[in-house]
């Protein structure tokens, strides 16, 4: 490390669960980590740099959220090592800012007292000052600073006011690490006992409630949203909402883009000779490439209305709601929020396991939240749902398969869950469900908005790289060594992929697909989208200048795909068993690695990955063969 | 078999948070329990003052403007008592 480096001070937020801590630190550093209405969101250190109005640096560490320093999750130990300075390649922090909830001090000082007996510099930072002023606090910023001893900055960090005040109290010298006040003349008494005496009598100096509870505005949503019937209406209501919104409104863009790719296919068919050049680019580029990237719609539609469920606060609400349903899997409500998050990606959803106290109930988790379909699955689903439907079909009859699609994995996550919670024994110590339901809030429609760009980018940078290459290599494969003659089937059959193909064909055929399909499968394995452009490579869509044409070709294609005997290819069944195999297969190798990491095994890991691919394929298996014994 | 209510009341007539009835303005005066902690770092503390919101598998309670979800067998930890 450089000595310019060791001179830039850390000072590190820490505060309760959804006290603003990341939107603070966003505000600070100019990051857009993630940040919900929720608890729990945080659970791995998030670093930054940031200057204080006098252009000093400083390194900004975000914590992840807790409610005392007696560490009980993951995520919690996380925070406390990271303030002793334990936490390994992150250095002890120089000043503390203690983020706490304007509307909630009398819970959120108990930490801010136990940072300071801990005798390291501290700064309260008053969050939410609004929503305090709102419900009738009666806030005395200068009050609490004298009694605690430390600055205290009144702020609304989602608005960025405060901002400024914060950077200029973080200017050097920081202050000295304060006397815990509250401990010096009863050094006999219960520690705790001193610090609610403390909290009680400094609320009652500088943060005067009334006393009279109002029912709020959330009060009356959650008598409609928590109750056991109505709840669950308005749960499935908007899960269906979504699914239906994310086929309709994607129609049009979705057509916009497939016009720019058939646009730009015919101008290459004109512009270039017939030959291998024109080839590489129109059939393995632009179908490849643009097989996927048509799907970016749907994949943003779907961020979209995650990060509004989860800005809302309604998340919160759908963990609730659940808990009875995940008790009967064996496993409390708590894991619903990993598993959710799973729904857009399972990384960030087996890291948010973190949150969860117990460690069989975690391990549990982690390993079923690959079934919770992920948003690399969809453009699969796009394209297999509605050729099972034919095209023409409602988009509500699509949604409902597509719903139907998820709800399998996730029924057969908690039926695994439930057996594997059973095998690994009862908890050492109990854990019990513990939720805070936050405040409804409208939408952060910067930070969504930000965070779904964010998201299409990484779908189109996927494109643009790993599906690019693969592309190129999936077409290379499937073009040489080339076959003399217009016979495309034979060249086909007669190049590289076509003789991977005839290998692997009687190992997929008892599931209902060709080799072409299951070369396609395999290549998936190294992301699910692959399979798209594969497909659209191995079936050699071509593209045209006709957008309506350009999408339906690949469907078509497939529909029209024979067996050598003139059986069709791609019946019900078949389609029933691909989509039952992409439900299952875990098909990420980075979900692996992360998986491993979280387990702390590898064993786990690979086990994981071994009893999902199995799983997937027994599955397909029995779905197609079952189905033909049943005459279908 | 002892009953979690039995098991973890104290004093005599001090009644749960299970036991009373919803919108009940109360005042924690005891936590006992294996949860005791657990209960304290969410601001279940002694002197509190809370409202029952709704009853079920688990409960949610006001406390300090913030509402919380605990499950039953934590609530039956919760001694409260009317307020004065």
């Amino acid at each position: 490390m450089s000595v310019a480096s060791e001179a830039v001070p850390t000072i590190a937020l820490v505060g309760n669960p959804n006290s603003g801590k990341s939107t603070l630190f966003n505000a600070l550093t100019g990051h857009i980590q993630r940040v919900a209405n929720y608890s729990g969101v945080t659970v791995e250190i998030k670093s930054g740099d940031t200057y204080t109005p006098h252009g000093r640096k400083l390194h900004v560490l975000d914590l992840p959220g807790c409610y005392s320093l007696r560490a009980q999750s993951p995520d919690e130990k996380i925070a406390l090592d990271a303030l002793s300075g334990q936490y390994p390649d992150t250095p002890k922090p120089d000043l503390v800012v203690c983020v706490v909830d304007s509307s909630n001090l009398e819970r959120h000082l108990q930490l801010t007292l136990q940072v300071i007996e801990m005798g390291l510099p501290c700064l309260l930072a008053l969050n939410m000052v609004d929503v305090a002023e709102k419900n009738g606090l009666r806030l005395d910023p200068a009050k609490l600073s004298e009694e605690l001893g430390i600055p205290v900055v009144p702020m609304q960090a989602n608005a960025g006011k405060g901002i400024i005040e914060l950077k200029q109290a973080l200017r050097h010298p920081f202050p000295p690490p304060s006397e815990a006040s509250w401990l010096i003349h009863d050094q006999k008494d219960d520690i705790e006992l001193l610090r609610r005496d403390f909290i009680r009598r400094l609320c009652e100096l500088a943060a005067r409630r009334s006393d009279s509870h109002q029912r709020s505005f959330s009060d009356k949503l959650d008598a409609i949203f928590l109750h056991p019937f109505h709840g669950w209406l308005v749960f499935g209501a908007v899960m269906f909402a979504i699914f239906w919104s994310i086929f309709s409104f994607a129609a049009i863009p979705m057509d916009w883009i497939e016009s720019v790719q058939g646009a730009l296919g015919s101008k290459l068919e004109t512009l270039m000779p017939d030959g291998d050049l024109r080839s590489l680019l129109i059939d393995g580029v632009l179908g490849g490439v643009g097989g996927v990237l048509v799907f970016l719609p749907q994949i943003v539609l779907l961020f979209l209305f995650i990060g509004l469920l989860e800005s809302s606060g309604y998340m919160a609400r759908a963990a609730f709601l659940m808990d009875g349903l995940m008790a009967k899997a064996g496993l409390s409500g708590k894991a619903f929020l990993p598993l959710f998050s799973s729904y857009a990606c399972a990384i960030p959803g087996v890291m948010a396991t973190r949150t969860i106290d117990s460690a069989k109930e975690r391990l549990v988790t982690i390993f079923v939240a690959p079934w919770m379909s992920c948003s690399a699955r969809l453009p699969v689903y796009f394209l297999i749902v509605p050729l099972l439907l034919h095209e023409k079909e409602g988009t509500w009859k699509q949604a409902l398969v597509l719903f139907c699609i998820y709800s399998l994995g996730t029924v057969s996550a908690f039926i695994t869950a439930r057996i594997l919670r059973g095998r690994l024994g009862p908890e050492a110590s109990v854990s019990h469900f513990v939720l805070e339901l936050p405040p409804y809030r409208s939408p952060q429609w910067s930070y969504i908005l930000r965070h779904v760009i964010d998201r299409a980018w990484a779908f189109v940078r996927k494109a643009g790289t790993i599906i690019l290459g693969l592309s190129i290599m999936l077409w290379a494969l499937s073009t040489y060594p080339k076959l003399p003659g217009d016979d495309k089937t034979a060249a086909l059959a007669h190049s590289a992929m076509g003789r991977i193909g005839g290998f692997i064909e009687p190992l997929v055929k008892p599931l209902g697909f060709d080799g072409r399909t299951g070369t396609a499968i395999l290549t998936s394995f190294a992301a699910r989208e692959v399979f798209v452009s594969s497909t659209a490579i191995l079936f050699r869509v071509d593209e045209t200048d006709d957008d309506e044409q350009t999408r339906s070709l690949l469907r078509d294609k497939l529909a029209a795909a024979e067996w050598p005997d003139g059986r069709p290819l791609f019946t019900p069944l078949s389609m029933i068993s691909l989509l039952v195999f992409f439900i299952y297969a875990l098909q990420c190798l980075p979900t692996t690695a992360v998986v491993a990491r979280e387990a702390g095994s590898w064993k786990w890991a690979i086990g994981q990955f071994a009893f999902m691919t199995a799983f997937a394929y027994l599955a397909a298996f029995m779905v197609f063969q079952g189905g033909k014994l049943m005459g279908f | 078999m002892p009953t979690a209510t039995a098991k973890y009341r104290s004093a005599e007539g001090a009644v749960t948070l299970n036991q009373i009835g919803l919108n009940c303005d109360v005042r924690i005066s005891g936590l006992v329990g294996p949860g005791c902690d657990r209960l304290r770092d969410l601001g279940f503390c002694e002197q509190m003052q809370l409202r029952k919101l709704s009853n079920g598998r688990n409960l949610v309670c006001s406390l300090c403007g913030a509402r919380m979800a605990i499950s039953r067998e934590l609530a039956e930890q919760v001694l409260v008592a009317p307020l004065q």
